[in-house]
Parts: structure tokens; C-alpha cells; sequence
């Protein structure tokens, strides 16, 4: 690279241009399938309706905001969907922990065998995974089965599934393989010998990990987080598989409107709404979590 | 060494995510495929669709935008043993919603297949294409109640070809008693048995039934008290279903007792054995109608005529009917049925059931959004 020093180093600076070279197939795909479809989105929630030339002009109209606003409904599921979010990034992201941890510091040369045993379930399709709760617990399912095999109990419990702890338990499930790979990450990063710093300078396991291991894998844990929330929010496969009657969510009533109603319109409000919520809680998340000192180490 | 195992860490964390990536793209191409197995009796001759060219000359590519399952050979065989040189595609959109979706958002199919209560916005929006019924060799078949369905603001614009009821199943070692009104779906007695199908108009239907109002011209205040009567009734409400599959599995488990159902549901369950009964409700049942139209400016027409008369010759008729337990809207088809199943499923013996079937009228673009609306504010109000 002696050549590429010699030039000035202003517009023509090769390393940058070959980073913005590399950076513009990235760019592009992100703004075509990305930015350009949450802009029509934007737009069709101004719509007055579907009728007419879906990209032709159309007088545009906050009625889809105020029928959105206007619905108790809409904003208690949003309520919901975010709580449950909130439960289930949490309960995955603590179970993923110990899996990453094991996984980083004391599976050894066979890590790389075991994270693969943990991604198994991902080489079937998700909505098999998700039907195999319902055969786990139905009231004729596995569950059931066994406690009425056992005399635990006289009668299959209903309450199971269809209901929104289902909703969890089988979320929790899904995400925790996912939630494991960026806290895996944040731990890689950690150089084990500040363990054996910690263990010289007498701090106990327990303090190894509180004082040491944990705030350095922070970011991972942050990371892992919100990679569940953020998705879970607009859940909408598993709410209605294994959800029933009151276990249903934002996303599918924004689902609902797209393909069993017809109604883009309200459905894109309805989107933007959950889009700026989402972005708004994790704003709030990122400030209480301050990720200047994560980012600071 | 430590530096090696951190790069061990690394290259395990990359194989992950591409192992992750590669299992999201295996399962973005999952869907359900019909395997059943056409049932070509020796003697059937498929029935010739008009053309002055003879079949075999016949070429080009027809685009069908249709529902899961209906891509099989055996729901176009007609064609298929007819045209042999003639290509068809299929794209899909499983719901009513989808399929306009698509066809408003300028999909170039030539042809698509909407049911009831979806047809006038294809002609309102000038989606849809009139047919021309002269060149419909099967058409003399169709009894002219089916005719009338396809027919908007006086034209027939679609070709009826599938059709089946809708009442209420239930389990007849559950409930004891026979059900004789649509209204067991708000009878406390069977809370958490209950299933209703997952749709607005669908509600709508059922409490106009129940209550005597016009469907066609519900008001404000009925549209209120409806919403009402579907909150509380969520309360009783196992789960709602949207695929007839899981309809059938909710019936077969015993976790649903009594549901809003098609009568495929109803054949499919008797023929696994489960003790079943599908009423006939002292309010009528209710029917639907499948019909295929030919997209406007579709450069395909004429063979888009021809797919659409082979779609009602005997053959494809006669797999429709043991396959899916649908009706055909070719009347011959209907009169051949001997399987004692589904002379029940169709009430074949029972000359008086089609006057006491209430048909899905059209919406409105309004009347949709409004009821569609209803519906997802009762499920968002549990």
C-alpha cells in the first residue's frame, strides 16, 4: 500500500473509498427492500382507502390515525404485546446466559459441536417448531399424557394452551438459541485472564462473575435483549397458533388488516404506530442502560 | 492458548449465524402442498373446451393466481389432458384479502379466484374482465342459481366452480342434544368448547342469522350490538380458527365441542371416525361460492376461457368433490355422487337443504372495512 500513501489523503483516500465501495451493495439492498417500503407504508397510512391507482395521486387524510387512536382495543394490545416482549426478551436473554457463558468458558475445544447442537432446532421450519408445542401441550398432548399417566391429575388441564402463557413459552423457546449468539459474542471478547486476575487478587466465583465477567459482556446481553424484543412486539405466527381467543397480539391485528381485510390503509397506521412505539421504548431501554459506558470499555 | 480460542469463538459464532440463515431460508420455502392423488377413472374421456384450433396446436403460458393446494393436477386435469402443449403457472394468496391485495397492487395474472361476498370490488376496481359465456362449452351444466353469483351489475364478470356450506359442527358425544340454532356459539354451557372462524363478515353473518337482520344493510346501532355480543362471546371462545386443518385438529382433540365450520371440515371428520353431526340450523346455513375470473386486459383471454371451461369439465369436477369435499358447480358432477359420506356432507337426498341456505351476499368496500374493523377490535379487546 506504499502507493496509497502517497496521494492526498482528502477525497481520494482509497481506504475510504473502498469502504464506501463495499458499504453501497449494502446501502442499496437496505434502501430498496427497507427504507423504500417503510415510506410507501407511511404514505398508504395516509390513504383514505384502497380504492384507485395504488401509486397514483390520492388526497391524503389522518382518518386511519384517528380510527386508530380512536380504538381502546388497539392501544391495549399494543400495551400487551410490549409487556409480553419485555417477559420474553428478559426470560431468554437469562436463559441464554448460562448457555453462552458454558459455551465461551468451559466447553472448550468443543464448542463449536455444541452451538451447533443448539441451533439444530433451526434446521426445520419455524412453524413446525411452534406446531410442536401444540402437540407438547393440547390436552391430549405430551404434557397432559403424562400427568394423567401418573395420576397427577384425573382430567387434561385446558388451561395450557390457547392462552397467552403459551404464547410466552413457546417464544421463550424459539428466541433463547438467538438470544445465546450475541451475549457468545460478548463474552468471546472477554480475555480470560482478567478471571485469573480476579482469582489472584481473591474475588470468589460468584464475584468473578458479578464484578467482572458480567458488566464486560454487557453490550452482548443488551444486544441480546432487543434482538428479542424488538421482533417480538410484531409477533403475530405464534399468537396464532398457539394464542386462541386471548392470547392474540398487535402484530395480529395489523396482520388482519393486510390479509383478511383488505384495509392497507389502517394496517400501515397501525404499523407506524407500533414502528415509532417500539423505537420510542428502545430509546427510553438504550438511555436507562446507558450505552456510552458500555460502548466506553 | 487463549488468542486461538477467541478466534475458535469467532469462526463458531459466524458458522451459527450461517447455519441460522441457511434454516431461515429452508423455512421462508415451507408450504403446505396437496397430496392427494387424482382419481382418473379408465372410462372418463375429458371434456373438450371450445377452440378452432385443435388442442394440441394450443400453446402459450396462462398465470393463475390462486389458493394453496388448487395448483395440484388434479384441480385443473381437465386442462392438463386437453391442452397438452399449453403451460400453466400458479402464484398464491390464501386468503380473500391477499388475493385483491395482490391484484390491486398490479399483479398481471390472467387468472384469479375470489369467493363471495369479495366479487364486486374486482368489477368496481375494473379488475375483472366479462365473460364471454358463448365460448364455455360446459356452461349448459351450471345450474343458473351458481350463474347468477358471477354475475355483476347485470354481467357475468366470473365462472362459478367450487361451492359448500357453512354450519354448525359439533361433536355428538359432547353434546347431547341436537343443535338447531346458530346461536350455541353464544351458550355459555359450552364455554372454552367453542370455536368460531376467524372473520368479520363471517361474525356478522352468524348474529344476523341469529337476530333476523338484513346482511346486506346492517346499521350502525346492529353493527354496535354485534361487536358486543362477539366480545362477550370470547369468553366462551376456545380459539379462533383461520385454516380448516386446524379446525379439524381442535374437533378431533375434543378441545372444541360445537364450531362455526365448512362442511370439508365436517366430511374429513367423519371419515376419521370422530362422532360429528353438522347441523342445520332453524336459521338456514349459509353457502359460499368459489368462482374464477379473467383479469381485465389480460393479453391470455382466449386461453384463459379455454383453462376456465375445462375448470368445469366432469373430471376435474369429480376430483374437486373426493379430494376436497367441495361442491362442483357442474350439476352432473353433483348428481354422480355415490360415496354415502358425501351425499351426507352435501345433503344430496335432501331436495329442500339449497332453500334453506342463506348465500353469501357481496359487500361493499364499506361494509368490509367496517366489519373487518369490528372484528379486530373484539379480538383486541381480550
Amino acid at each position: 500500500m506504499a502507493s496509497a500513501d502517497s496521494r492526498p489523503a482528502d477525497t481520494a483516500d482509497p481506504r475510504r473509498r473502498s469502504f464506501r465501495f463495499l458499504l453501497s451493495p449494502p446501502a442499496v439492498v437496505l434502501a430498496l427492500f427497507l427504507i423504500l417500503p417503510v415510506l410507501l407504508m407511511v404514505v398508504v397510512s395516509f390513504r383514505p382507502d384502497l380504492s384507485g391507482n395504488l401509486l397514483g395521486a390520492f388526497a391524503p387524510t389522518l382518518k386511519q390515525y384517528q380510527q386508530a387512536f380512536a380504538g381502546a382495543g388497539y392501544w391495549r394490545s399494543l400495551g400487551i404485546s410490549a409487556l409480553t416482549a419485555l417477559g420474553v426478551a428478559a426470560i431468554a436473554t437469562t436463559l441464554a446466559y448460562p448457555i453462552a457463558y458454558f459455551l465461551a468458558f468451559r466447553a472448550g475445544k468443543r464448542a463449536a459441536l455444541y452451538l451447533i447442537l443448539l441451533l439444530v432446532p433451526f434446521w426445520t421450519s419455524y412453524l413446525l417448531r411452534v406446531m410442536a408445542w401444540k402437540v407438547m401441550l393440547g390436552e391430549g398432548g405430551v404434557i397432559n399424557s403424562v400427568l394423567l399417566w401418573s395420576g397427577a391429575i384425573s382430567q387434561p388441564l385446558d388451561a395450557l394452551l390457547y392462552n397467552r402463557g403459551a404464547v410466552i413459552v413457546t417464544l421463550v423457546y424459539v428466541w433463547i438459541p438467538f438470544a445465546a449468539l450475541p451475549i457468545l459474542a460478548g463474552l468471546g471478547r472477554i480475555d480470560i485472564r482478567l478471571h485469573d486476575a480476579a482469582a489472584d487478587l481473591y474475588a470468589s466465583p460468584w464475584q468473578q462473575l458479578r464484578r467482572v465477567t458480567l458488566p464486560l459482556s454487557l453490550p452482548g446481553v443488551v444486544a441480546a435483549f432487543f434482538m428479542v424484543f424488538i421482533p417480538t412486539v410484531g409477533e403475530y405466527v405464534t399468537p396464532l397458533l398457539v394464542g386462541g381467543t386471548g392470547g392474540s397480539m398487535y402484530g395480529n391485528i395489523i396482520q388482519d388488516f393486510f390479509t383478511r381485510a383488505a384495509n392497507w390503509p389502517l394496517g400501515s397506521a397501525l404499523s407506524v404506530i407500533m414502528l415509532s412505539a417500539t423505537l420510542g421504548l428502545v430509546v427510553v431501554g438504550l438511555r436507562i442502560v446507558d450505552p456510552r459506558r458500555l460502548l466506553a470499555r | 492458548m487463549r488468542p486461538s480460542r477467541t478466534m475458535t469463538g469467532r469462526v463458531a459464532v459466524a458458522l451459527a449465524t450461517l447455519a441460522l440463515v441457511a434454516a431461515a431460508c429452508g423455512a421462508a420455502g415451507t408450504s403446505p402442498t396437496a397430496t392427494s392423488q387424482p382419481t382418473l377413472g379408465p372410462t372418463e374421456i375429458p371434456t373438450l373446451a371450445p377452440t378452432d384450433v385443435p388442442p394440441d396446436q394450443v400453446t402459450g403460458t396462462l398465470s393463475v393466481l390462486d389458493w394453496t393446494g388448487y395448483d395440484a393436477e388434479w384441480a385443473w386435469q381437465d386442462f392438463k389432458n386437453t391442452y397438452k402443449n399449453a403451460k400453466v403457472t400458479f402464484a398464491f394468496g390464501d386468503s380473500d384479502a391477499e388475493q385483491y391485495g395482490q391484484m390491486k397492487a398490479g399483479g398481471t395474472f390472467d387468472v384469479f379466484h375470489p369467493y363471495t361476498g369479495w366479487l364486486q370490488f374486482y368489477v368496481d376496481e375494473g379488475l375483472a374482465a366479462e365473460i364471454d359465456t358463448t365460448k364455455l362449452k360446459n356452461w349448459d351444466k351450471v345450474p343458473d342459481s351458481f350463474k347468477k353469483i358471477g354475475q355483476i351489475n347485470g354481467k357475468q364478470y366470473f365462472v362459478p366452480w367450487d361451492w359448500g356450506f357453512t354450519s354448525i359442527l359439533y361433536r355428538t358425544d359432547k353434546i347431547t342434544t341436537p343443535v338447531d340454532s346458530w346461536s350455541i356459539l353464544f351458550d355459555p354451557k359450552y364455554k372454552g368448547h367453542l370455536s368460531m372462524w376467524d372473520d368479520g363478515p363471517g361474525a356478522v353473518t352468524v348474529s344476523s342469522y341469529v337476530h333476523g337482520y338484513n346482511e346486506t344493510a346492517i346499521t350502525a346501532d346492529q353493527l354496535a350490538s354485534i361487536k358486543a355480543e362477539w366480545t362477550a362471546q370470547a369468553t366462551l371462545n376456545k380459539a379462533y380458527w383461520t385454516a380448516e386443518t386446524d379446525l379439524v385438529q381442535m374437533m378431533s382433540s375434543g378441545e372444541a365441542w360445537a364450531a362455526y365450520a365448512w362442511q370439508g371440515a365436517y366430511a374429513t371428520l367423519l371419515g376419521k371416525g370422530v362422532p360429528v353431526a353438522y347441523a342445520t340450523p332453524k336459521e338456514g346455513r349459509n353457502s359460499w361460492v368459489g368462482v374464477y375470473g379473467i383479469r381485465k386486459d389480460s393479453p391470455n383471454y382466449d386461453l384463459a376461457l379455454k383453462f376456465l371451461d375445462a375448470k368445469l369439465g366432469l373430471l376435474t369436477g369429480q376430483n374437486l368433490v373426493a379430494n376436497y369435499y367441495y361442491g362442483s358447480a357442474n350439476g352432473d358432477v353433483m348428481k354422480g355422487i355415490t360415496d354415502p359420506t358425501l351425499k351426507q356432507a352435501f345433503s344430496v337426498d335432501d331436495p329442500s337443504i339449497l332453500t334453506k341456505t342463506n348465500f353469501t351476499p357481496n359487500l361493499t368496500a364499506a361494509q368490509r372495512d367496517a366489519w373487518t374493523a369490528m372484528w379486530t377490535e373484539v379480538k383486541a379487546s381480550q
